[in-house]
């Protein structure tokens, strides 16, 4: 696509305007038990026009890209806002601007795997789990590759360019016990393109072999005990209770909407140990797994703090909620197709490390749980949440002892805040996440490991 | 878009693959938005998709692409055969048998916008003088119009065009500083003259909603009885059909694996998948794998009557391929009324929401109880928070006690509400 074509544009505005050029590029195959399943490539792009006019917006996309389709969706664009503009009165708003420009391409240098080259890496990954895990009784391999290439104008001076790649592969692994299916998966890769996360098949084999041994210490594995225990929260789940239990309170819209977090700016709302940023590109001096330079309003992104020492400090904004509550736009504005219009999301929200050793938090429990990988995530409008964990150890007098199987935890998100007791030095990243609100999106989630306590389900 | 299908399927066997077919949609969505308690975005696409896959050898592979012309798909045409031949050998690859040419068309196709506003603004004003403590968030009402084409190499012409309303609402209360746990609902219709006020089950979850600003965990753990809501079957419903489709039973790891023909459920459990059916706005006539959809017997007194496989599932396991792809699900009302249900209720929770994740492979859920009720003796005691249940899928299904006979129609299934037992309900 030639995304240059957009500039053209940039003086033809009455009203805000924000025009938006994006291809997604996927590449997805799986192989099931040796057998190839999934073997495709696709691609999706267009144009799309927003516009705002007299309080109301209007949004027009369509997959053709030429100039008369251009003029066509900004004209449609506004007759939309025009139409909700005269049926009822609504308040207008001074969008703020933060604009700027930026050109990024995170395009790998190495020369391209074609698709029989990515076939042939995941035929490599699905026999050695076939010659070297031998009580595996299915398997399950797959490539899922998105590069998301978009370039934005908008009406108040921003132009931004950026092509952002993931690639991962996932693994998931069953073995029958005692006539029960048990299963455990993970997930590798993140940022970049394939061939900069996956140089070979054989990199991954030390990866499967501790996957394999997870799974075969699960198939032994106890139910946990239902009810408040004491636990460690590895990073992973640290990471999704930041995302999913308080970063969805914190969006702005759901703040105006009257979320749990709309009553307590600069109240305390956590332990002091607990930090929680949104961070729009770099943590330190690394990239995020989902780094956003410019939204797509076309607002420059800067790191939200939404807890600092436990008092909640702000929101995730998009234009129209920072000039409702006297904020400022962060850069939190997403869209996931070109079809779709921006809404506020997270990008790479993580709670902070803190000072603990992972080693002294276990030994400091007699009785509970260390809970390592989560399944799925949900979380409500009072913040309380359930993640689905499908691994986690039992902590018997300071000690990790059995694996368990299959479970859930919940609890208030704030609650489980404030009951946080230490918090470990290490941070690493989940660069997978997909998060759902209306669309999808991906999204980074980060954290330290965590001890608090939780409720689990058992049996 | 029917002979540029026709083009890509000759230009794939052109190029050397033995078998060809392509799906083109051409979708046209007109969407009403509402934030903050006001209507304030309105969005229209237009999209097209064209998917061409290949076989050749046995192998498969298939290219997806939005941009639908003659050059792009000479193009398209050759990448695909090159994904084909990077693929392995499978020989339950396929596609349908012809010849086979027919043509379909139901619910409106052009949206009616005025009626639209208007129906969602009255739903608007009406949720604000009635329940003045819901908050409502993502709240939707769209028109989409999709045709599909559908044409392989074995002489199958296949064509749709569907249109339907579909209003979703999300919502939560707030009183002061309490807040409830959000609920949502989803309607679709053929029609749009009708108030989404008035249809199907949103106002008794608006009112529900409304009560659930004060809850209590449940007393004590305890083994009880579950009686889900039709709002909530839906959940269930996705649980139970996910062990019957390709992947469960092809890796051989479904719970119901061995019980084609045998009792999975209370005799009084019976599942269908009807995609043809009238009453249900989401229908549709067309099979993922290029054949004609039927309506399906899944469950039928209990005994399990059908896997859900596709044409690959089917020829991969030698087992019988299912005659749709599922969805449109439509559970027999039972003879009880729900008041009566929970009169007879000794212990337990009335299930409106489900927060958890997929089952375990071996069929073991657990997950919070949402927008839910504890009940004792009879009587609905006090909505409920913080309350965990964990049961085992296949248990709960020969646990069935009752079926209402009131059942709620969403215009993507009928479902009435089914009270089951031996569920551990856990509080705080």
């Amino acid at each position: 696509m030639d995304f240059k074509k957009l500039e053209k544009y940039s003086k033809k505005y009455k009203n805000y305007t924000e025009l938006r050029m994006q291809e997604n590029r996927s590449t997805s195959i799986a192989i099931r038990q040796g057998d190839i399943v999934t073997n495709n490539q696709n691609s999706e792009s267009g144009l799309s026009a927003r516009v705002y006019k007299d309080g109301a917006w209007g949004f027009a996309a369509n997959p053709l890209i030429n100039d008369e389709i251009m003029e066509h969706l900004v004209k449609k664009a506004t007759d939309n806002a025009q139409f909700l503009s005269k049926k009822a009165s609504l308040e207008k708003h001074n969008l703020p601007s933060r604009k700027g420009k930026i050109h990024k391409d995170f395009t790998t240098s190495k020369k391209r795997y074609s698709q029989k080259e990515l076939i042939e890496y995941l035929k490599e990954v699905d026999s050695y789990i076939e010659k070297k895990c031998s009580d595996v009784s299915a398997r399950n391999t797959r490539i899922s590759n998105l590069d998301m290439e978009k370039k934005i104008i908008t009406s108040d001076g921003s132009d931004s360019y950026i092509m952002r790649p993931r690639s991962l592969v996932i693994i998931s692994l069953t073995t029958v016990k005692d006539n029960q299916p048990i299963q455990l998966y993970d997930v590798y890769g993140g940022f970049g393109n394939f061939e900069d996360n996956f140089e070979d098949p054989s990199k991954l084999y030390s990866k499967i072999d501790k996957l394999y041994d997870d799974l075969m210490k699960k198939a032994n594995g106890v139910y946990a005990k239902p009810g408040t225990h004491d636990c460690i929260m590895d990073a992973d789940l640290a990471g999704i209770l930041a995302h999913e239990a308080i970063g969805h309170t914190t969006e702005a819209d759901m703040v105006q909407n009257g979320s749990v977090a709309a009553d307590y700016l600069n109240e305390k709302v956590a332990s002091e140990l607990v930090s929680l940023v949104d961070f729009a590109n770099k943590y330190e001096d690394d990239l995020c797994p989902v780094p956003v330079f410019i939204d797509d309003e076309g607002v420059k992104a800067e790191d939200t703090v939404i807890i600092k020492d436990g008092i909640l400090k702000g929101y995730m904004n998009n234009k129209e909620s920072a000039a409702l509550m006297n904020m400022k736009a962060t850069g939190n504005a997403r869209a996931y197709r070109f079809s779709d219009e921006p809404l506020i999301r997270m990008r790479n929200t993580a709670i902070l490390p803190g000072k603990s050793k992972l080693e002294d938090m276990i030994s400091s429990i007699d009785n509970g749980y260390y809970l390592v990988k989560p399944s799925n995530g949900q979380a409500d409008s009072t913040s309380e949440f359930m993640f689905g964990i499908v691994k986690g150890y039992k902590i018997e007098n300071g000690k990790i002892t059995d694996a368990i199987k299959d479970t859930t935890i919940s609890g208030v998100a704030f609650d489980v805040l404030q009951s946080i007791s230490m918090v470990s030095s290490d941070m690493s990243w989940s660069a997978a996440g997909m998060c759902g609100k209306k669309q999808p999106i991906p999204v980074g989630m980060g954290g330290p490991a965590v001890k608090c306590k939780i409720n689990i389900g058992g049996k | 878009m029917k002979d540029l299908a026709k083009y890509a399927v000759n230009k794939l066997l052109e190029l050397g693959a033995e078998k060809g077919e392509c799906w083109v949609q051409v979708e046209n969505k007109d969407e009403l938005n509402i934030h903050s308690a006001k209507i304030d975005l309105l969005r229209t696409n237009e999209s097209y998709t064209l998917k061409l896959t290949g076989l050749k050898d046995n192998k498969k592979g298939s290219v997806t692409l939005n941009k639908i012309n003659k050059k792009n798909i000479d193009k398209m045409a050759e990448k695909t055969l090159k994904i084909i031949e990077s693929s392995r050998e499978d020989k339950a690859n396929d596609i349908s048998e012809g010849p086979l040419k027919e043509k379909f068309e139901s619910g409106p196709i052009a949206p009616e916008r005025e009626k639209m506003y208007e129906n969602l603004s009255n739903f608007l004003k009406n949720v604000k003088n009635d329940f003045p403590k819901i908050k409502l968030e993502q709240s939707i009402l769209e028109h989409t119009k999709i045709e599909n084409y559908y044409e392989n190499s074995n002489d199958v012409s296949l064509y749709s065009k569907k249109g339907k309303y579909q209003f979703t609402s999300m919502f939560f209360s707030k009183d002061g500083k309490k807040t409830s746990s959000f609920n949502y609902t989803q309607l679709s219709t053929k029609n749009i003259e009708k108030p989404y006020y008035n249809s199907g089950t949103i106002k008794r979850l608006l009112k529900e909603n409304q009560e659930q600003l004060e809850t209590k965990s449940v007393p004590q753990n305890f083994k009880g009885d579950m009686i889900i809501t039709s709002d909530c079957m839906g959940s269930f419903i996705g649980f139970i059909t996910r062990y019957l489709k390709d992947h469960y039973i092809i890796t051989g790891n479904s719970i119901f694996k061995d019980k084609l023909n045998k009792k999975i459920a209370n005799e009084n459990f019976s599942l269908y998948s009807k995609p043809l059916a009238e009453e249900i706005a989401s229908n549709y006539f067309i099979t993922s794998d290029g054949n004609l959809a039927e309506n399906l017997e899944i469950i039928k007194d209990g005994n399990l009557k059908s896997f859900m496989l596709s044409l690959y599932g089917a020829n991969k396991t030698g087992k019988k391929r299912a005659n749709n792809s599922g969805g449109c699900y439509v559970i027999e009302p039972g003879k009880k009324s729900i008041d009566d249900i929970i009169k007879n209720t000794d212990k337990g929770i009335i299930l409106s929401r489900f927060s958890g994740g997929n089952p375990s492979d071996n069929g073991d859920f657990s997950g919070v109880a949402k927008n839910s009720f504890y009940v004792e003796n009879g009587e609905i005691k006090y909505p409920i928070s913080e309350t965990m249940i964990t049961g085992n899928l296949a248990e709960i299904l020969l646990n069935i006690r009752n079926i209402s006979k009131e059942r709620g129609n969403f215009g993507s299934s009928i479902l009435p509400w089914i009270k089951t037992s031996g569920v551990m309900i856990s509080g705080k």
